[in-house]
């Protein structure tokens, strides 16, 4: 389905404007930038960007062997991005309960509301994109999808590669980026 | 299907260690800001390639999507690092 | 004169009036929606100071000191766009028809999208309404009353847009189901109906940030969801009055009087 490619575009586009209005507001107040940024817990999100690639990884299995009809192994490489997408909204998730009891709230600096919108905005890609694969799995257990029905669980995985390309950008940037 | 010789099992290999050098080891002391910086956001640039041409399979997509598409990673690259530069040193 | 189907048409004949299809009026209403972008943007974006709209970070007495400052642009711009806003909805009207030619006639999805866009103008002129009233009172009222007229209209303008998110979805899923080999409107457009409707969520947090990209004048709440669904109006307006064309040329082919 080629329009998917426009939903797709047109996300990259708008993460791309925001990726720019935070090194714009960044460029006006560096240190606090660069103090609050050093509260961020840089293992996790690394272990994060691990999660999201080995789940792209998965689902890209699924669509391998969806093509060559293997409909037995779709399941379980579904399976295993979801239970990854999973992993990283319960990290995720760990990792805002931990801002929150220190105190740190999105109003809390510039800083800290680019780090909640633009993670928090990710978390609902991530919500959307799992729940969309669960959705592939169930359905895939019953052989819904084969080579030459595949284009519903193609257009879900391209989704769901965006989910973790955003993420491949959105980690160096807030957790990674020394300033000068 | 051999899940250990198919390209994504590869590409998702280089991917974890390109990560794992990022996270842990341009992003060390032992690298100035600038090495780390611009070589984490060259790096990702190039997950971000391997994302698109491999797992979201553009390699096989129009000449004119693909390009599109590649333009990202390289644009949005420029531009953070355009501004990392451009950003005032502090003491 | 056709006034039921033949078996196996396309779009199945009403034969509620031996009149035949206003093609004419029809494509005058699918033009509304382009005319009430470009006016909207005109009276309430550019003379009315809203690209990008006053920070919601300012307090009452920069607030009331914004709409004396400001009050003739306003009062123009405000009161025309308020009065304009009606275009929406008779550009919907003419969207719902055409998605009866997809849906077939009463369905669901066109009954949905005529309502989500008339009642679209609710809020826009309600809204419009209030920062009218600011400007053209300012001067009697206290900063406080000038600051609550102000977030009145932003909080309602933004806040129900849920009831377009609507319109639009019932849009994209009525056009993608089109069996036309060549869709009366692209799937790329229903596409960005999709990233509009998205797009439209995050506005849910402007009562709780003033600063950064969530507030109302910030690159997410205000720049991407309200240019997402500019664009959107461009693009279905486009091909919607195309449409009309070729659902003419359909009916004549079917020998269809009042389709």
């Amino acid at each position: 389905m080629d329009g998917v490619w426009v939903f797709i575009g047109a996300d990259s586009v708008i993460f791309a404007i925001l990726f720019l209005s935070f090194m714009k507001d960044r460029l006006h107040n560096p240190a606090m930038f660069e103090a609050s940024r050093h509260t961020l817990n840089m293992n996790l999100g690394g272990i994060d960007t691990l999660i999201l690639l080995t789940s792209s990884w998965s689902v890209a299995l699924a669509i391998q062997a969806l093509k060559r009809d293997l409909i037995d192994r779709v399941p379980r490489y579904l399976l295993g991005g979801v239970l990854t997408g999973l992993m990283f909204v319960v990290s995720k998730s760990i990792e805002y309960f931990q801002k929150f009891a220190h105190g740190i709230m999105p109003g809390t600096d510039a800083f800290y509301m680019w780090y909640f919108t633009l993670t928090g905005i990710h978390l609902a890609h991530v919500l959307v994109g799992t729940s969309l694969l669960t959705f592939l799995w169930i359905r895939s257990r019953r052989g819904a999808w084969s080579s030459s029905r595949r284009v519903v669980p193609e257009c879900v995985a391209s989704f769901w590669h965006l989910v973790d390309l955003l993420w491949i950008v959105l980690f160096p940037l807030l957790y990674l980026m020394r300033a000068v | 299907m051999s899940v250990l010789r198919e390209r994504v099992t590869w590409v998702w290999i280089g991917l974890m260690v390109l990560t794992c050098v990022t996270t842990w080891g341009l992003s060390k002391n032992l690298f100035g800001p600038a090495v780390a910086v611009v070589g984490n956001f060259l790096i990702a640039a190039v997950k971000v390639r391997y994302v698109m041409l491999d797992f979201m399979e553009l390699r096989q997509a129009p000449l004119p999507v693909r390009v599109a598409f590649e333009a990202w990673p390289a644009v949005v690259a420029a531009v953070i690092l355009g501004f990392w530069f451009a950003t005032p040193a502090f003491s | 004169m056709a006034t039921h189907a033949e078996p196996g048409t396309a779009a199945p004949a009403r034969g509620l009036s031996p009149y035949s299809t206003d093609y004419t009026s029809w494509k005058i209403l699918a033009c509304m929606g382009p005319l009430f972008l470009a006016l909207f943007v005109g009276l309430w974006g550019f003379l009315g100071r809203n690209m990008p709209p006053f920070s919601p970070n300012a307090t009452p007495e920069e607030v009331k000191a914004h709409f004396v400052e400001l009050r003739l642009p306003l009062l123009i711009g405000m009161s025309v766009a308020l009065t304009i806003t009606a275009f929406y909805m008779a550009w919907s009207v003419a969207i719902a028809r055409v998605m009866e030619h997809v849906e077939g006639p009463g369905g669901v999805f066109s009954k949905l999208e005529m309502m989500g866009g008339t009642i679209t103008c609710a809020p826009i002129m309600t809204a419009c309404m209030a920062w009218l009233t600011a400007a053209h009172e300012a001067h009697y009222l206290d900063p406080g009353v000038v600051h609550m007229l102000y977030w009145m209209g932003w909080l309602l303008f933004d806040l129900a847009y849920f009831v377009t998110s609507l319109q639009i979805a019932a849009c994209s899923i009525a056009f993608m189901r089109d069996k036309r080999e060549k869709k009366l409107v692209p799937d790329a457009v229903s596409w960005w109906g999709w990233v509009t409707f998205a797009s439209f969520f995050v506005v849910s947090a402007i009562p709780f940030l003033t600063t950064g990209p969530l507030a109302f004048n910030g690159v997410i709440s205000f720049w991407v969801a309200f240019f997402t669904w500019f664009f959107w109006i461009a693009g279905l307006g486009y091909f919607v009055f195309k449409a009309i064309d070729r659902i003419k040329a359909e009916d004549e082919a079917a020998g269809r009087l009042n389709a």
